[in-house]
């Protein structure tokens, strides 16, 4: 009786972002030159320490995102943003690609093989578990005190000011935690009495 | 300011990216024949756009429309400028006359076929070629041929296939896919590719696309009569518009918002809505899509019992659609009302509505045998013996006519 609900609209057409009266401003050889200087090393460095993309391909990449630039270059809006969400698209589609050409694991092969995470874990897993069970044994203050020191890396002034003593009384305080922890890591070890 | 590595800081702060470059030793033979190429190639596009002018509309206004595709044989079009030039044309007629802009897309790509590698970086050209197939695509989604526009989107994606770097381009090839599955109602593989593109863009920080997607995706959602999201995908996509000052979109949208809320049941935000939608495209000066708002929101609100409002519409949509010189139109609106009239038993203004149909398209020259068919209609209506049924077949017989023109004409 009553007609359907129509489709809402959706843009047809997808116009360029900006056309300034197609004048671009005109740049010299040695301008792009130095863009691409300006902003090579951080989509390398974007691809290598955010993706882990080798070194080498990560220059290829870099190399293809200022290659495309060229094209989109009318209607680039802010230069930096783009190029970093080029590198970043870029390197996810390394991946993707990548990954695919990783051959399928042989099972019976890699059983014959030492794991070389695993390989060396007798060297220290007693250590560890010995170093585990020491830090159980402290307090929760002592437990603190090392973890500030040797884990988050505070100065010993800092660890004074984060428990509201002097820096004498805190350099104090950790020697006695580790003097503790080196007890129960000693009254802990294989072969000793606990 | 904090200062730190993540990618969206990175792009605001120039020190952090100059520390953060920093880091990477670099390789610097390999770094300046890069360099020089990217120079070169950059300079080489440039000096094509400042040589080619109007080249491509001249070509085209001295050559009659069936010599089009020999015109790929022309040097003077072997070059990225004048695809360019290519491509616009493409798109201005899209809407006007989508055949004609077919017969510019398929010269386009016999052109980027025809250019020989080595002109070019490997990938810039895989970027030309690309783009021509893209508004081939298009095209033929406008032409609703629909199996074609697929295959020549496939051509396109096949050419940036061995590049990572053109994630852009991708997903700008690959929006007219998501298009044509929304138009074909293939809703499930329609979102995911819009959801991809609109990430991709979101990226690039291409904010027109960007929205252009989300309207797309919100759609497909709407579609699927999951109204609630795709109210919240329209909402997103609104504020984004309205951040970055694009009238249109938000006009869009707002339109849209006015679909999803009247389904939602929430009638007044609804109205608000679309009444934003009108007066934005008001202020755009697009009065051809101010009646067609108002009579889709008409449609929408009548369908969910609002007739008081829909009506309301529907007179609003009578009006712009006289004032913007489209009769056919304005007589369709006048129909739909004459149809609410009946119902509710106000025969003698639906009679004077009709009246008033066949006057106008009598003095506009339309189709003979709409204006029989609408005298047919008063005369029933005279007669006592015209329902809303008889008035909604009487003008979707008088639709179907015009349809057959068009048809002729495309």
């Amino acid at each position: 009786m009553i007609p359907p609900p129509p489709t809402p609209s959706v843009v047809e057409s997808l116009p360029v972002l900006v056309r300034a009266d197609n004048a671009l401003p005109v740049i010299d050889a040695e301008e792009f030159a130095r863009l691409y200087e300006a902003n090579c090393g951080l989509l390398v460095s974007l691809a290598v320490r955010k993706f882990q993309v080798p070194f080498g391909d990560a220059e290829g990449l870099a190399h293809e995102v200022f290659l495309s630039y060229i094209k989109r270059r009318d209607e680039i809006r802010e230069l930096h943003k783009w190029m970093i969400g080029a590198i970043c698209n870029a390197s996810r589609h390394y991946w993707r690609q990548h990954s695919r050409n990783i051959d399928q694991l042989d099972i019976e092969a890699a059983s014959t093989h030492a794991d070389p995470i695993s390989a060396h874990v007798t060297d220290w897993l007693t250590a560890r578990i010995a170093a585990g069970e020491a830090l159980a044994g402290l307090t929760p203050r002592y437990r603190h005190i090392l973890r500030l020191r040797y884990y988050e890396g505070y100065s010993v002034p800092e660890i004074a000011e984060e428990l509201g003593v002097t820096a004498k009384y805190a350099q104090k305080l950790v020697t006695k935690c580790l003097r503790r922890a080196e007890e129960f890591f000693n009254a802990s070890k294989p072969g000793k009495e606990k | 300011m904090k200062h730190a590595d993540d990618v969206e800081h990175l792009a605001e702060c120039a020190t952090c990216r100059q520390r953060f470059a920093g880091t990477i030793p670099f390789q610097t033979g390999e770094r300046l024949a890069r360099k020089r190429e990217f120079a070169a190639a950059a300079m080489r596009l440039d000096r094509e756009r400042g040589d080619a002018s109007d080249v491509v509309a001249r070509v085209l206004r001295e050559t009659p429309v069936a010599e089009w595709p020999r015109l790929a044989d022309r040097p003077a079009l072997r070059n990225n400028a004048a695809l360019e030039q290519l491509s616009d044309e493409v798109r201005k007629r899209l809407h006007r006359c989508p055949t004609e802009a077919l017969a510019i897309a398929k010269l386009a790509t016999g052109v980027a076929e025809l250019i020989p590698s080595g002109i070019y970086p490997p990938l810039v050209l895989a970027q030309m070629r690309a783009n021509a197939w893209k508004d081939r695509a298009s095209a033929l989604r406008y032409l609703a041929r629909y199996d074609e526009a697929l295959n020549a989107v496939a051509i396109g994606e096949q050419h940036l296939a061995p590049f990572a770097a053109v994630e852009h381009d991708r997903a700008i090839v690959r929006m007219v896919k998501g298009m044509v599955f929304l138009q074909t109602s293939r809703f499930d593989e329609a979102r995911p590719i819009l959801a991809e593109c609109r990430r991709v863009f979101a990226e690039h920080h291409d904010s027109r696309r960007h929205a252009h997607a989300g309207i797309a995706e919100g759609s497909v959602l709407y579609e699927m009569s999951r109204y609630g999201e795709a109210q919240d995908i329209f909402t997103g996509v609104l504020d984004d518009a309205i951040a970055t000052g694009d009238i249109e979109s938000q006009a869009r949208v707002h339109n849209n918002l006015g679909y999803c809320l009247t389904h939602l049941g929430d009638y007044a935000r609804a109205n608000i809505h679309f009444s934003e939608a009108i007066a934005k495209f008001t202020d755009l000066g697009f009065f051809a899509e101010v009646p067609r708002t108002e009579r889709g929101a008409a449609r929408v609100l009548i369908g969910r019992g609002q007739a008081d409002a829909g009506l309301a519409y529907l007179r609003a949509a009578r009006r712009d659609f006289g004032s913007a010189g489209l009769i056919e139109e304005a007589g369709f609106c006048a129909l739909s009302i004459a149809a609410l009239l009946v119902e509710c038993g106000e025969s003698a203004e639906a009679r004077a509505l009709t009246q008033n149909v066949i006057d106008e398209f009598t003095a506009a020259r339309l189709d003979e045998r709409a204006i029989a068919a609408v005298i047919r209609l008063r005369d029933d209506i005279d007669a006592d013996g015209a329902t809303a049924e008889t008035v909604r077949t009487v003008h979707a017989f008088v639709e179907s006519l015009r349809d057959e023109v068009c048809g002729v004409a495309n």
